[in-house]
């Protein structure tokens, strides 16, 4: 029957760009929520001690629209905020963190073991390893992993706070959207 | 209300948070009142000065100005030029194993010394 596998292929098709599209929503909506963070003066006085709230989008699209799609809009958004408000060298703090962050969730998303809370948590911890990894790299010191325990309870703190919230938007989420 | 909390969600909570405490806890208990303030600029060796001496210095590397304050046996940054201020908000320091680090200038202030080298003649 051509017009049933015509119809199957287009249907394919439009879910690509469907997907497509919601990705590109996402990855701005991503970036809005960079911006947001670089305005707020939520500083702590401690370096590096940040809400996170981007991540927030990232784990929704981990977790809808697999992890192809959440490392590229990750990855869009880091570049895209490194240059406009960030500056190019803190881009590259973010781009370590954001990537490493990225592998440890989704390693633990892959093992089913841990709630999207668990994940983020993890995923806090991870961004903050990353970017003291870099900053270590630059000053060329290892001394650096001296701030490492005070970044550690704030990824704990803000990694639990945005997966709480990233669940209970996910359960608000229309799942048809990503279908 | 937080019923998706799964148990393997707690497990690795306390993980890291076992980890953290642990590592927080060698790094304060581990420092003693040192004695010489070590300055680098882009990871070389810039220079030693003392604790004792009440002094202020003014590095100037690559464009960019720094100047370190010794008083009173602590350490601060009393002046950068870089943009986030985050080394000049760390305050003093005044044992060894802390640091004050200017990231966009690229200068670390650590404190050396002390008993550290006691330890060394024991062993």
């Amino acid at each position: 029957m051509p017009s049933q596998t015509n119809r199957s292929g287009h249907n394919r098709r439009t879910q690509k760009t469907r997907l497509l599209a919601i990705g590109a929503m996402f990855a701005c909506l991503a970036l809005i929520f960079s911006y947001i963070e670089a305005i707020i003066p939520f500083n702590a006085g401690i370096p590096g001690v940040k809400l996170g709230i981007a991540n927030l989008v990232v784990i929704i699209a981990l977790y809808n629209m697999g992890p192809k799609y959440a490392f590229t809009i990750n990855c869009i958004r880091i570049l895209v905020a490194g240059l406009l408000f960030n500056g190019a060298f803190g881009a590259v703090y973010s781009l370590a963190g954001g990537v490493l962050s990225f592998l440890v969730m989704w390693g633990l998303k892959k093992t089913n073991l841990f709630s999207m809370a668990g994940v983020s948590m993890a995923g806090g911890v991870a961004h903050n390893m990353g970017q003291l990894f870099v900053a270590s790299a630059i000053v060329s010191n290892l001394k650096m992993f001296l701030y490492f325990p005070v970044l550690m309870f704030s990824g704990l703190a803000s990694g639990i706070m945005i997966g709480v919230v990233a669940c209970v938007i996910d359960s608000r989420v229309p799942k048809q959207l990503f279908r | 209300m937080f019923k998706f909390i799964k148990k393997a969600d707690i497990v690795l909570f306390f993980v890291l948070l076992a980890f953290g405490i642990g590592l927080s806890a060698l790094s304060l208990f581990t420092g003693t009142s040192g004695q010489k303030v070590q300055i680098e600029v882009n990871g070389q060796p810039y220079a030693v000065y003392s604790l004792a001496e009440n002094q202020t210095i003014e590095i100037t590397e690559h464009g960019h100005t720094n100047k370190i304050t010794i008083k009173d046996g602590a350490v601060q940054m009393s002046y950068s030029d870089c943009k986030n201020q985050i080394c000049v908000n760390d305050g003093q320091i005044s044992k060894t194993n802390q640091s004050i680090v200017c990231l966009p200038n690229k200068v670390m202030v650590e404190i050396t010394g002390g008993e550290e080298e006691f330890d060394a003649i024991s062993n």
